[in-house]
């Protein structure tokens, strides 16, 4: 690899701006990385003829060069990562139309010749043969959506506007997660030659809640009692995703406890999960003179240790 | 990584936003629809600047593109199918291996490449 911009273009020192631009896109075309994907030697020469022209191919950097200004160095551009470093990774077939293992397996492949005709000529199975028309699958068309935490769990409907203009709705169902990808076989993009439609692609990305949180179907939420709620028992309104319901505390109940609210869950088909309501005493910030003296009175009058199996397992 | 289009223009050096449009509209790059409009992941970026390199640094006209996207394409789907098929070779027993090797060496010998 030749220092001189001049030699790596392959131009002379006399080359007009237009001279170096034609012996840059000349060299390009064969060099470039996406286009020799498995030539290390070629990508490096493209990384030398692209710094080259990146400073000859700009007319005030190459006086500043032919006149000693600066160096060739200095020039290298940063590392980029190539296209076919990102196709060759998971997802990259999404531009390629790879096998996603439906023609791989699909038949009874006994043959060697079968399965290659399935990886190089995406023969249907049982479809067309040499001399049929030519038959192919429309592409996945992808969706990404953000939707809030009540959404994902009862489900919703979204609008999106394609870039031809025509506006689609989308129903999310109830109870996707978060990073879930949604498969809608046949709603991508039609197929040519009397192939079959591509599949639709949906990203979901669910906010979290201020109140609720999940696991699986069941739905988890914090509920603040009071001291004489926790000691007598209650009846309190709790909110679930369905909304409002009311809820008994037995009497005795302490903190951390956690109360089943059945089949108030997310709805997923048949299945539906239930909600854990876990309840936490809160005090007043204020105690007031009465709370006192009814703590001191209960304080004198009992032996209840609560820490007595904590010491026990320590 | 998801971006919307501005980002996308402002990331990438001499892309403009109608060009970024009107490629999405031939299909040259197929980004994921959001509610806001157009969303590109690291594949989509990388796509739209080997497209730059392709259509505006080397000046390949707009009407070779879509065969030159389709040969890089395919390229990258036997790379891939490749890949699969070597690993589900190195999965073989170790005499499997060596006659398939042995096999594709015999049928190789002689050919330009």
């Amino acid at each position: 690899m030749s220092d001189d911009p001049y030699k790596v273009l392959g131009v002379a020192k006399t080359a007009t701006q237009d001279e170096i631009k034609t012996a840059y896109r000349k060299l390009a075309k064969t060099l470039h990385p996406d286009l020799n994907p498995d030539d290390p030697g070629k990508q490096a020469e493209f990384q030398a003829v692209s710094a080259a022209y990146n400073l000859l191919g700009d007319a005030e950097k190459r006086r500043r060069f032919d006149a000693g200004e600066i160096d060739a160095s200095g020039q290298e551009q940063t590392e980029r990562q190539y296209y076919h470093h990102y196709a060759a990774q998971d997802g990259g077939e999404r531009y390629d139309g790879g096998f996603g293992g439906q023609s791989f397996g699909a038949g009874q492949d006994e043959d060697f010749s079968d399965l290659f005709a399935d990886l190089f000529g995406r023969r249907q199975p049982g479809g067309p043969r040499a001399g049929e028309e030519f038959k192919a699958r429309g592409h996945d068309l992808r969706y990404q959506f953000e939707i809030g935490f009540l959404d994902a769990a009862v489900g919703a409907k979204r609008t999106v506007t394609m870039p031809d203009g025509k506006t689609i709705e989308i129903t999310i169902p109830s109870g996707v997660r978060d990073g879930q990808t949604l498969r809608l076989r046949g709603q991508g993009a039609p197929g040519h030659g009397g192939g079959p439609a591509g599949d639709a692609l949906i990203t979901i990305a669910v906010a979290a809640d201020p109140v609720f949180t999940r696991d699986g179907d069941n739905i988890e939420l914090e509920l603040p009692v009071t001291f004489d709620e926790a000691v007598l028992g209650a009846k309190v309104d709790v909110p679930t995703i369905s909304g409002s319901v009311s809820m008994t505390i037995p009497p005795g109940t302490s903190s951390g406890q956690r109360l089943r609210l059945k089949g108030k869950g997310i709805q997923r088909g048949e299945t539906v999960g239930d909600q854990f309501v876990r309840l936490k005493i809160v005090l007043p910030t204020e105690i007031t003179e009465d709370m006192r003296a009814l703590a001191e009175r209960w304080r004198d009058s009992t032996d209840f240790d609560p820490r007595a199996e904590l010491r026990r397992k320590t | 990584m998801s971006l919307d289009e501005r980002t996308v223009v402002a990331r990438i050096e001499h892309l403009t936003l109608s060009e970024l449009r009107i490629w999405v509209q031939e299909g040259w790059v197929r980004p994921a629809q959001g509610e806001r409009g157009p969303v590109f992941d690291d594949l989509d970026v990388a796509r739209l600047r080997l497209l730059c390199d392709l259509h505006k640094d080397m000046a390949l006209p707009a009407d070779v593109i879509p065969t030159v996207l389709a040969l890089i394409d395919q390229l990258h789907r036997t790379r891939r199918d490749l890949h699969r098929l070597t690993e589900a070779l190195d999965e073989q027993p170790a005499e499997v291996r060596r006659a398939v090797i042995a096999s594709v060496r015999r049928k190789t010998k002689g050919e330009g490449y």
